[in-house]
């Protein structure tokens, strides 16, 4: 009764069961992160994107050992279907993330997809390709009134400042 | 409903039909005819009688339900509509008020607060899939990425010191204000 009982409940169980079965999941999630590889920024269901995103930052971390490496090469072989990507991962993404040590990916939520499905959907991307910026960056506006009073506060306490120490 | 009745009251019949033709079998059924009597045409006016029924029966509108009324569940009282408006309006089956909706800083559109613009995500799409056609005319063909860094140039734009060793993809049209470096 016990048994059976657990095989029933999935209470705190965190593997997620994708697709048809593991190697089912595993397939697709090589399909993805090939995508993902080659064209840098990808929009999946929002449940993909956070597997995929996993192993994304896994294979940069087995890129960074360097196309020497018998593993390393053995894993980008697995994980990329296209073979003619296994160079650009090791010299572009690899050199690129040489300063990160984790999060070199970047995941947002956008609006469901207009299927019947009404799908949650996400945008996964590597950071620092060359596409436009998801958020973009917002620039202060000087030209506002309170910019321009602490630019003149600024400005005073540097002069009060520069008087104080010829005196 | 009907159906399932029919198919209750079939079974009956057929269940009757087995036990009377075992206890004719057994011979114990012979019990207040005379013994001199017959068994043989005793059966064949009990197999016309079933058909017989049955062919009376199904012409009625509810065959079995007279039978079967006793154990089938059925409403006692109308429902009043203050008891029917208390189920239909209870707290749980209204629609959820969503207080995480606002507009979007950048072009005013409303936008949930954890997903990004919608309106602005469809122009960044349009930009990237512009740039991915001139990056498909450029590679020439499938599995052809090359092993090197892309940057994307507008008009009147030349590549800066960082650029150096990287694909440049020319774009003819203004650098546009959302997509600073």
């Amino acid at each position: 009764m016990r048994l059976t009982l657990q095989m029933l409940i999935s209470h705190g169980r965190v593997a997620r069961r994708i697709g048809l079965g593991p190697e089912s999941r595993i397939n697709m999630l090589r399909n993805i992160l090939t995508g993902l590889v080659r064209h840098e920024r990808i929009e999946t269901t929002k449940v993909r994107a956070d597997e995929v995103r996993f192993y994304a930052e896994k294979l940069i971390d087995y890129a960074k050992k360097g196309d020497t490496d018998g593993k390393a090469m053995k894993m980008a072989s697995f994980w990329l279907t296209e073979k003619d990507l296994v160079p650009k991962l090791f010299k572009v993404l690899a050199p690129r993330f040489e300063n990160h040590s984790t999060g070199y990916t970047r995941m947002a939520r956008i609006p469901n997809r207009e299927n019947l499905d009404r799908a949650q959907m996400a945008v996964l991307e590597y950071k620092g390709n060359p596409f436009p910026p998801l958020y973009p960056v917002k620039k202060e506006n000087e030209l506002t009134l309170i910019n321009q009073l602490l630019k003149g506060y600024r400005e005073e306490r540097a002069r009060a400042r520069v008087l104080a120490a010829e005196a | 409903m009907m159906n399932l009745s029919a198919l209750v009251h079939s079974l009956r019949c057929s269940l009757l039909r087995i036990e009377s033709r075992l206890l004719q079998i057994s011979g114990l059924d012979s019990q207040l005819a005379p013994a001199l009597a017959v068994n043989g045409p005793s059966l064949l006016p009990q197999i016309d009688q079933d058909p017989q029924q049955d062919e009376e029966q199904s012409p009625e509108q509810t065959p079995g339900l007279q039978d079967s009324i006793l154990w089938m569940a059925a409403p006692k009282k109308r429902r009043t509509i203050e008891v029917n408006r208390t189920r239909r309006r209870a707290e749980r089956k209204l629609i959820k008020v969503k207080t995480n909706i606002e507009p979007c800083p950048e072009c005013g559109h409303l936008k949930q607060k954890h997903i990004l613009c919608g309106f602005c995500y469809a122009k960044i799409c349009k930009e990237t899939g512009l740039i991915r056609q001139q990056i498909k005319e450029m590679e020439g063909g499938p599995l052809r990425a090359p092993p090197v860094e892309t940057v994307v140039l507008y008009d009147g734009e030349t590549p800066s010191e960082q650029d150096g060793g990287k694909r440049i993809v020319e774009r003819p049209r203004k650098r546009p204000a959302w997509f600073r470096n």
